[in-house]
């Protein structure tokens, strides 16, 4: 339990020093000190306005994207009792990218100008990803004692959804071309404070249905027979998981794009340091989540500049070859 | 006889397009220990896995008292019936305490969580099946046979008035099986709970139980008091094997003939 408190309160440093860092980095490098006196309203004039203007909304989105998704994995891994559920696996990334497509090609007009308000393209990658998640729940809600199949019919409309995407890419001016794929990558470069808003919404609305789960997902570390032997309502407790993954995910993904491998990773190496217990496997998935999203995008601003690489081909590149390490890895199968 | 606790009234069940059985109508007493038995795909466990609401039934009844089982809340039947599977399966990072823990679920309170009672009961379960010692390990860690007994704690944590057992002694060698099915008998006779019982071994069933109840292909073969139903012929017609009874010291054996099949017809003859 020592332990247990220990770790996340590291954790909670790491984090905190990769948001300072991240906001201070940039064209002027601001200091540790100067960032935390921004932040509390105390600092410069000059300190103020790149603190909470330029720099925290890029910084809190990356950190809010990355939590949702590392949440939304976690839930996923203990619902369906498979250690490769992720949001991209049930469909939730590419379904965004279908909607994010429809958009750039149902409002461009002849002379590839949006001609609707481009804020309401979070509105149609949650769209998008709500659609084809409840797609992929409706097929393998059928065979409920089967998670397994699950995630087969995400698999499979996942693909299905990357071609659409395909599609729409080639038959598509250029220039949006370009701009999706920037998009379909993951990227908080453009972020708008209303976009942390509302990805901040949905992660404090979900906050007491976690908390509320924390229990009913421990009792959900026995095979579905056993815990429903012992009173769970199993079925139900794996509906409201699973309904909350898709919300996180679709949140994530809607405002900064197909942020790839945390949702898998996070909740991955979590379980590792904080065992099969929910309530600090979730916490720590959360932090590292954040904490890994925050830190590919520092990365990307001090290795790539001046190029705008988005942040998830920084994490994919470094989730990838941990995904083949863990498929590889012989052991618990069960997360 | 003793009041019914738990019956199947003309049940049928089974997976995908095939039935396991179908008109089965099956009472099982209260405070006694039942075993069922017969042969692999005989329909037992998914007889258990019916009562306890585990599969659907596709037509019928199971009865708990006089009221069907899909009447009531999965936390309330929890404390009613509890089940332990063929095969259950927890991380192995849970300690034994921890997996005993879980059995408290439809007990403990939905926001404090566990409290002194449910302590106490996981304690008293934990010395129940000997595994005080072993309490703060890791499940990962224990031994096939302790494995088996840590998983009979959570069922037994649970301190519903009926127990489910499908198959309890599988992992164990014969000194931790006869352990285990005495604790079975003591959770019958001396704390009152009705125990249903799958066994493949039929000696241990006949020793160890109040009632026998044996399958064939999805009907009941014979049901009733061991000394009723423990008899050459009936067993030879269950399991197509030629058999005969021996008394020991310690109850009735059955001892299965060398050549099956042609030895089966002789049973029936010689116990005729």
């Amino acid at each position: 339990m020592n332990v247990t408190v220990t770790r996340l309160g590291l954790l909670g440093m790491l984090l905190m020093a990769v948001l300072v860092t991240g906001i201070g980095t940039g064209s002027s490098f601001l200091g540790p000190d100067r960032v935390m006196a921004a932040l509390l309203g105390t600092g410069e004039r000059m300190d103020m306005v790149i603190v909470w203007t330029l720099r925290l909304p890029r910084v809190a989105l990356a950190a809010l994207a990355g939590a949702a998704l590392a949440l939304s994995g976690a839930l996923l891994q203990r619902a369906t009792r498979n250690p490769l559920a992720a949001p991209s696996v049930l469909g939730i990334t590419d379904g965004a990218a279908v909607g994010v497509l429809m958009f750039l090609t149902i409002f461009s007009d002849a002379a590839n100008h949006l001609t609707v308000p481009v804020a309401w393209q979070p509105a149609f990658a949650g769209l998008g990803a709500t659609s084809f998640a409840l797609l992929v729940l409706l097929l393998g809600g059928k065979h409920r004692a089967d998670p397994l199949r699950l995630l087969l019919y995400g698999v499979a409309l996942a693909a299905l959804a990357k071609a659409i995407v395909v599609l729409l890419l080639i038959v598509g001016p250029v220039y949006r071309a370009s701009q999706a794929l920037i998009w379909l990558a993951g990227s908080v470069q453009a972020a708008q404070s209303r976009d942390v808003v509302l990805l901040g919404s949905v992660l404090g609305l979900s906050l007491p249905v976690l908390i509320l789960l924390a229990r009913p997902l421990d009792q959900l570390r026995l095979d579905p027979d056993s815990a429903f032997a012992t009173g769970l309502p199993v079925a139900a407790v794996r509906g409201a998981a699973l309904a909350l993954a898709v919300v996180l995910a679709a949140g994530a993904v809607s405002v900064a794009g197909g942020i790839g491998f945390v949702g898998l990773l996070a909740p991955h190496a979590a379980r590792l340091l904080f065992g099969s217990r929910a309530a600090p496997q979730l916490i720590g998935a959360a932090l590292l989540g954040a904490a890994m999203t925050t830190g590919a995008d520092l990365l990307v601003r001090l290795a790539f500049q001046p190029l705008e690489v988005p942040v998830g081909a920084v994490t994919a590149a470094l989730g990838a070859p941990f995904f083949l390490w863990l498929l590889n890895r012989r052991g618990d199968p069960h997360a | 006889m003793p009041d019914t606790h738990i019956a199947l009234r003309e049940a049928a069940a089974g997976y995908g397009d095939r039935l396991v059985f179908e008109g089965l109508t099956l009472e099982i007493p209260a405070g006694q220990v039942t075993a069922l038995c017969g042969p692999n795909g005989c329909g037992k466990s998914t007889a258990l896995k019916a009562v306890r609401r585990l599969l659907p039934l596709r037509h019928g009844a199971a009865l708990l008292g006089d009221r069907p089982v899909t009447e009531r809340s999965a936390r309330t039947l929890a404390r009613e019936i509890a089940m332990l599977g063929q095969t259950p399966e927890a991380p192995g990072d849970l300690t034994v305490r921890d997996l005993v823990g879980l059995g408290r679920y439809a007990h403990a309170s939905r926001f404090t969580g566990p409290g002194a009672v449910d302590r106490a009961a996981v304690d008293a379960a934990l010395s129940a099946v000997d595994l005080s010692d072993l309490a703060d390990r890791p499940i990962a860690a224990l031994s096939g046979g302790q494995l088996q007994r840590a998983w009979l704690a959570m069922t037994v944590a649970q301190e519903a008035p009926a127990i489910l057992l499908d198959e309890p002694t599988n992992h164990l060698d014969i000194a931790h099986a006869r352990e285990t099915l005495d604790l079975v008998r003591r959770l019958a006779h001396e704390m009152g709970r009705t125990v249903v019982v799958v066994l493949h071994d039929l000696n241990l069933a006949a020793r160890f139980a109040d009632r026998l109840v044996l399958f064939r292909d999805g009907r009941v073969a014979g049901q009733g008091p061991v000394s009723e139903v423990f008899r050459p012929e009936l067993i030879s017609h269950v399991f197509d094997v030629g058999c005969e009874i021996v008394m020991t010291s310690v109850g009735p054996m059955v001892v299965p003939f060398k050549n099956s099949r042609a030895a089966a017809q002789d049973g029936q003859r010689k116990a005729a």
